[in-house]
């Protein structure tokens, strides 16, 4: 039971870090039916400057933190208007390969800096050890990423329920014409999409690099393993991305814990999810809150 | 007058003239020309050069097969690698039997089509981005499932041996040479008929579909068919593709069918101008020596002394130069190489006119 317990815990951990990176991506897909393929190397540029503003200006974390929040932000709404601007109204398949592009760009970019290879891990700023919790063991750096991710997604709920901003994002992706037609800047609320995906990929960089260290390849998969989550939680949904990056995260370790046992190699966390994106297409194609397509001749 | 050998309009009165595939007696020869220089090509240049060459090739053939899927049909295909890998591996299974080559490599394409078939089942509910979603959780699938497979190596080595073909072993200096001509043949029979789909009414269907699917589906088209036959089809290419490349490399190896191989492929399609066959061999052609060059640069940069502890020159500039040409081209040449073949084609088809 108390190993149960202990997967369920750390699978909501990882899952809250995927929701955090889903959370980027919807908002993008939203507001203007872009599909990032670049979030990977977005959560990787985050996670490595923070470790930079630590390691090499000796910052503290919240400091760090903050200063790759923005440089993300900055990068994030920078690309949209130097590529992604010229790319509106291109068809889907160029649109995507755009984003290939660029996340191929940028990897070159991280491999000119000493981050390219290698594992790196935040200097230590929390007590070693932790808590017990119903027979679960839960360090310190969990319950920071706990605690850090559920303060951002209550942060973003604010933003956009109550924020003139946050509710022009909404009425464009609700109907661009309308909010066009009503004043809303849409190119200014794309750029925008653009520099919160920035923030929350940078967010979800910074919680994986204080659970688990820092490693380029393992920070660009997250942004691979983003695509099974917004998938199973509806492309355009934000409360789905949050829900599906839990269920995800927890299945994905529950499968680790109770399947690897049987499969030579082990690893089963890094198909699993793949399979629940095949099985969801299968059977349930838009998700569990997606829009379905309506269409009609 | 008409003149067989230069177009400068549109003379055609029957349909079977319309039907024609060269428009010129030009047309013609300058292609038969052009094969005769890709025949004798080898004899001039060195092994490694020739195997420059062959990669150019089977890439070309892949490439081929995503213009069926991608170009022609519009279906996003973000796993193709993997559909060559299910031909490699194939080719790694059936070889070591002693299977002759020319009867593994359809069968490598038949099981990658067969694969296809089932990643496509998913296009007869929904379209577009989830279906690009259903092409990706094949590529991971399939790379995972390769490296947990004891028969399959987990994703290791699997040699090929050495062929032998009208009683010769094909042996250590000729067979970059050898596997050139092979993926010649394959490939200029493949793109006939990938030139000649689009004259059937499989292939119109496929832009049909591709154009308007619910116009497609009221005149009577089947549009999950449709593209269930595109994604088989361009899966069978692909595994075509990837038989060769396992013959020519002599093994096979999980990382030559990753996901950044599909990226590349997928990038080669839209440099080349994406749903046409001259683009189909331009995008290979472009990205494969870009790439060999940018790794003769850096090698250059390392000889010079300008590196920096801890950071690969070479696992930096390809990637950079790779995302820098695709972005380069999708902002201002959308169309692709195509477009600059087809600038300079119609100059000299109409010349001595403008136009």
């Amino acid at each position: 039971m108390s190993f149960f317990l202990q997967l369920l815990f750390s699978g909501v951990v990882l899952g809250l870090v995927y929701a955090l990176a889903a959370l980027g991506f919807v908002l993008i897909y939203k507001a203007s039916r872009v599909v990032n393929f670049a979030q990977g190397q977005f959560i990787a540029i985050g996670a490595f400057l923070a470790y930079w503003a630590m390691a090499s200006l000796g910052a503290p974390f919240l400091l760090a933190a903050a200063l790759a929040l923005a440089l993300t932000a900055l990068l994030g709404f920078g690309v949209e208007r130097v590529f992604l601007k010229r790319m509106v109204g291109q068809p889907i398949i160029s649109v995507i390969m755009a984003t290939i592009g660029l996340a191929s760009l940028l990897d070159g970019l991280i491999h000119l800096t000493p981050f390219g290879a290698g594992n790196f891990s935040y200097p230590a700023f929390l007590p070693p050890g932790g808590v017990s919790v119903l027979g679960v063991q839960v360090s310190y750096a969990q319950l920071l990423a706990v605690a850090f991710t559920l303060g951002f997604l209550v942060l973003f709920t604010w933003f956009f329920q109550r924020s003139t901003l946050g509710i022009a994002m909404r009425s464009v992706a609700d109907d661009q014409m309308a909010a066009l037609s009503l004043g809303v800047s849409v190119e200014k609320v794309f750029a925008l999409a653009w520099a919160a995906a920035g923030l929350t990929a940078a967010a979800a960089g910074i919680v994986v690099g204080t659970i688990s260290g820092l490693n380029l390849d393992g920070l660009v998969h997250i942004g691979l393993k983003v695509f099974p989550v917004v998938i199973l939680g509806g492309l355009d949904s934000i409360p789905g991305a949050v829900v599906a990056g839990i269920i995800i995260g927890v299945l994905e370790n529950l499968a680790a814990g109770y399947l690897d046992p049987f499969v030579p190699g082990g690893g089963t966390r890094d198909v699993f999810p793949f399979l629940v994106l095949l099985l969801v297409l299968w059977f349930k194609p838009h998700g569990l809150f997606g829009t379905e397509e309506i269409e009609r001749v | 007058m008409k003149n067989p050998w230069a177009q400068t309009g549109n003379y055609r009165t029957r349909y079977e003239e319309d039907a024609s595939l060269f428009a010129t007696h030009r047309e013609l020869v300058s292609l038969l020309l052009f094969l005769a220089f890709l025949l004798v090509l080898p004899q001039f240049l060195s092994r490694t050069q020739v195997f420059i060459l062959d990669l150019i090739l089977v890439y070309s053939l892949a490439v081929l097969g995503l213009n069926v899927t991608t170009g022609y049909a519009g279906l996003i295909n973000i796993g193709q690698a993997a559909f060559m890998g299910v031909g490699a591996y194939t080719a790694a299974l059936l070889a070591p039997q002693g299977l002759p080559f020319w009867l593994v490599l359809p069968l490598g394409g038949l099981v990658a089509a067969f694969f296809g078939f089932l990643v496509g089942i998913p296009s007869l509910r929904v379209k577009h981005l989830y279906l690009a979603m259903a092409t990706l959780a094949f590529q991971m699938v399939f790379e995972w499932t390769v490296g947990h497979m004891p028969l399959l190596r987990q994703g290791g080595a699997m040699d090929l041996p050495r062929v032998s073909f009208l009683g010769y072993e094909v042996g250590f200096r000729n067979h970059y040479h050898f596997w050139y001509y092979v993926s010649l043949a394959v490939l200029v029979l493949l793109a006939l008929f990938w030139r000649n789909l689009l004259r059937t009414r499989y292939g119109r269907a496929l832009v049909a579909v591709r154009d308007n699917d619910r116009a497609a589906d009221a005149m009577g088209m089947d549009p999950g068919r449709t593209k269930l036959f595109a994604f088989a089809l361009g899966a069978f290419y692909a595994g075509v593709a990837g038989v060769l490349y396992a013959y020519l490399s002599r093994a096979v190896v999980i990382e030559d069918y990753t996901f950044a191989v599909s990226i590349k492929l997928l990038a080669m399609a839209i440099v080349g101008g994406l749903g046409t066959l001259v683009g189909s061999f331009l995008g290979p052609a472009f990205l494969e020596l870009l790439d060999v060059n940018m790794e003769a640069l850096s090698n250059l940069i390392k000889a010079l002394g300008f590196s920096v502890a801890g950071v690969d020159v070479a696992s930096a500039l390809r990637p950079f130069a790779f995302g820098l040409v695709i972005v380069l081209f999708l902002v201002f040449e959308p169309r692709g190489l195509y477009n600059w073949w087809r600038l300079v084609r119609s100059y000299f088809r109409t010349w001595p006119f403008r136009y």
